[in-house]
């Protein structure tokens, strides 16, 4: 009898073991029933802003619950690296949140496969105002004439200088051609010790995408692009990535403007200490350098140091995910979030990205605060990553690629053709 | 022989059964459907595309499967002598009559109970080129900075360092039992006929912990080549990919890139590799035993 009833016992214990595994998949569900039968329609959300912003973004949740009785908004922080790696896996199991961020160039690994739910409707129906949202920030989450995503922000490449150190070099105007900003960077670095030019170069705990960017910002203002019109091929094995390139490697070897194998944490680091004159980085940097007490310092769009303005930039936008069941209600309450955060984009502005709503630039309260106004205007030449699935695998390997040429000083026509080998190559595997 | 009336394999297939069946749900099933997938081109979100033996085509034409194979390979020949000899050494230390083995014996073994995102996060701080603790130390001593993770030469070294402090104390726990099988009474024997320390080490000590030697170097050798977390977490395989191993490129392909087939075809090409090498030196060192 006894030995039964301990047999039983294992049974039970093995079955709920298995169990646990099914539960942990439908409870999601069974909170959206819960949520249906009244009180507040609840919505979840999965942050991957575990940076500077991060903070900023809580903040700005916060603010919605506050004002807001029907809804509530509850997130969880996912570590970025990891973000979109669960993100799939939970879109393919249904188990994602209600609303998730997507940054612009990713919109297409999702966007094909109906993983994403199109919002014209739903945005129809509560009298979006669609007019007030910048075009070009629109339009790259617009698939087939139908929107997938609201943009939530647009952050660009720019350039922040130290004002402290240009006064004492005797400095006073800001740099424009790739001429002016070696000058003004060597001037700084010997007349007060300090680094000229803090712009990573090296892959240590965070890849140098810089080095990337303002390749592809370079390759743009010369009337170039990395890949060609129709995304088939690579094209930058010619005269203007020749000279985007070897700009990138003088920095380094020519002029000595910058050290070589300088990693992203120290290159931010030394323009925060004030050790270094200029730095260029995206707009996300802005929020925690004003909190660097002493550290007085101005950012302006990227200088069109090869020709005309242009800048690399991304978006993070938001987006909801196509489920099996997802009442009206709830789509709604989904889409007035995300109307609220980019009505709100004062908010978000203070992490230092730049907002993608008209009404929201003429907003006092965006207009009154330091730096953004005199880099906003970024957003106007700034220009996104090519619309490819082979993207991230590209500017993953380009990324190593251009680390390699500027590390060893690598004769730039070589570099550029073995890139160009690199790069077809991916987007035949796709 | 069964005892009657007691029903030994009705109560024997009830007791594993919940080992069996998670055993089967985790471990089986993923085996063969990874098999099955390296032979798709999948993305996870769209439809399946067969492609037969395609992924492995690719796979051998890839000049980053190579290097990625080669980082590993040199992480193994790097970590796995140095980590056997210092496992040995301290496992020497905490069965000595020393009165600090007992500290010794945790001071070796803690950082073995770290997860290796604290670890990685840890020693990149510490070998961080500019603000780093160990190039602050040489800089007051009037040396110039070390590139430790991003000089391709040293980035690669650096990992194994803080691998090596990471792991050696789980083979000293190894060894150290290994150790404390040996009678008392062949030591003794051994001391009475006047041999010495070395000696001692030599022609006893270390031919009879020749079981757990041969194991804990085959496990060690298995270890080392699954290396993926301190690269990830200290270098991102960087500088220029010197430090990409082949479990980081799969990891990259598999949920960086979406290319499930691709990665799971290297996935199996890393599993018959460390099989065969696994299998070889097992008859090898079984065979003059």
């Amino acid at each position: 009898m006894k030995r039964k009833s301990l047999s039983a016992c294992l049974l039970v214990l093995s079955l709920l073991l298995l169990g646990t595994v099914g539960i942990g998949a439908s409870g999601s569900q069974e909170k959206d029933v819960a949520s249906e039968k009244g009180g507040p329609i609840e919505i979840t959300f999965w942050s991957l802003f575990t940076g500077g912003d991060g903070e900023f973004f809580d903040a700005m949740v916060d603010e919605f619950n506050r004002t807001h009785d029907d809804i509530v908004m509850t997130t969880d922080t996912v570590k970025f690296d990891n973000y979109y790696t669960k993100l799939t896996t939970a879109l393919t199991s249904q188990n994602a949140p209600d609303v998730v961020v997507i940054h612009r160039s990713k919109l297409l690994n999702y966007v094909p496969s109906g993983t994403l739910y199109p919002l014209d409707d739903v945005l129809k129906s509560v009298n979006a105002p669609m007019d007030d949202f910048i075009p070009a920030a629109l339009e790259p989450c617009t698939f087939d004439g139908k929107i997938y995503s609201l943009p939530l922000d647009v952050h660009a490449l720019i350039m922040y200088y130290n004002k402290d150190l240009f006064r004492q070099a005797g400095i006073d105007k800001v740099p424009v051609t790739y001429e002016e900003f070696v000058a003004t960077a060597k001037k700084v670095q010997d007349k007060t010790g300090a680094m000229g030019a803090a712009i990573d170069n090296t892959t240590a705990t965070y890849k140098a995408y810089t080095l990337t960017r303002l390749f592809m910002s370079f390759m743009e203002q010369q009337g170039g692009s990395v890949l060609t019109e129709d995304l088939s091929a690579a094209d930058f094995n010619n005269e203007m990535g020749e000279k985007a390139l070897q700009a990138l490697v003088d920095m380094v070897h020519k002029y000595g403007i910058t050290e070589s194998g300088l990693d992203y944490d120290s290159s931010v680091a030394a323009f925060k200490l004030g050790k270094a004159a200029i730095h260029i980085n995206g707009v996300w940097a802005t929020g925690s350098f004003e909190k660097q007490e002493g550290l007085d310092f101005a950012a302006v769009p990227l200088p069109a140091m090869l020709g005309k303005p242009a800048a690399w930039s991304g978006s993070h936008t938001l987006a909801i995910p196509a489920k099996k069941e997802m009442s009206n209600e709830k789509l709604a309450a989904a889409v007035e979030f995300m109307l609220w955060m980019t009505e709100r984009g004062d908010l978000w502005a203070k992490a230092g990205h730049i907002p993608i709503r008209k009404s929201v630039s003429d907003n006092p309260n965006f207009q009154s605060l330091p730096h953004r106004k005199d880099y906003a205007a970024a957003a106007a030449s700034s220009f996104a990553a090519p619309r490819t699935v082979a993207w991230d695998e590209i500017y993953n390997n380009l990324s190593d690629s251009l680390e390699l040429a500027v590390a060893s000083g690598q004769d730039v026509k070589t570099a550029l053709a073995e890139m160009e080998k690199m790069v077809n190559s991916i987007i035949a595997s796709y | 022989m069964a005892i009657p009336g007691n029903k030994d394999t009705r109560d024997g297939v009830l007791f594993s059964l919940p080992f069996v069946l998670i055993y089967l749900f985790l471990l089986v099933f993923p085996i063969i459907f990874g098999l099955c997938i390296s032979f798709y081109k999948w993305d996870i979100l769209s439809s399946r595309k067969f492609i037969g033996l395609g992924n492995y085509i690719s796979l051998f034409k890839d000049k980053t499967f190579y290097t990625s194979l080669w980082h590993t390979f040199q992480f193994v020949f790097m970590t796995t002598p140095i980590l056997m000899v210092a496992g040995f050494l301290m496992a020497l230390f905490v069965n000595s009559k020393s009165l600090l083995r007992g500290a010794g014996e945790n001071i070796f073994f803690i950082p073995y109970v770290l997860s290796i995102t604290v670890i990685g996060t840890l020693w990149a701080w510490l070998f961080q080129k500019n603000y780093g603790l160990f190039n602050q130390l040489f800089m007051l001593l009037g040396h110039a900075k070390v590139g430790w993770l991003t000089d391709p030469q040293k980035a690669m070294w650096s990992v194994s360092a803080a691998t090596i402090w990471w792991t050696a104390g789980f083979n000293m726990i190894l060894f150290s039992a290994g150790m404390k099988q040996i009678s008392a009474e062949v030591y003794e024997s051994a001391r009475i006929d006047g041999a010495g320390y070395f000696r001692i080490l030599k022609d006893i000590t270390i031919p009879l912990l020749r079981p757990t030697i041969v194991l804990c170097l085959l496990l060690q050798i298995i270890a080392s080549f699954k290396v993926f977390g301190q690269v990830f977490v200290m270098t991102g395989g960087g500088p220029y990919g010197k430090t990409r191993v082949l479990i980081q490129y799969i990891y990259e392909n598999g949920f960086t890139y979406f290319k499930m087939g691709y990665s799971s075809a290297m996935a199996y090409v890393l599993f018959l590799l460390i099989m065969v090498i696994s299998v070889v030196y097992y008859k090898i060192m079984g065979r003059d035993k």
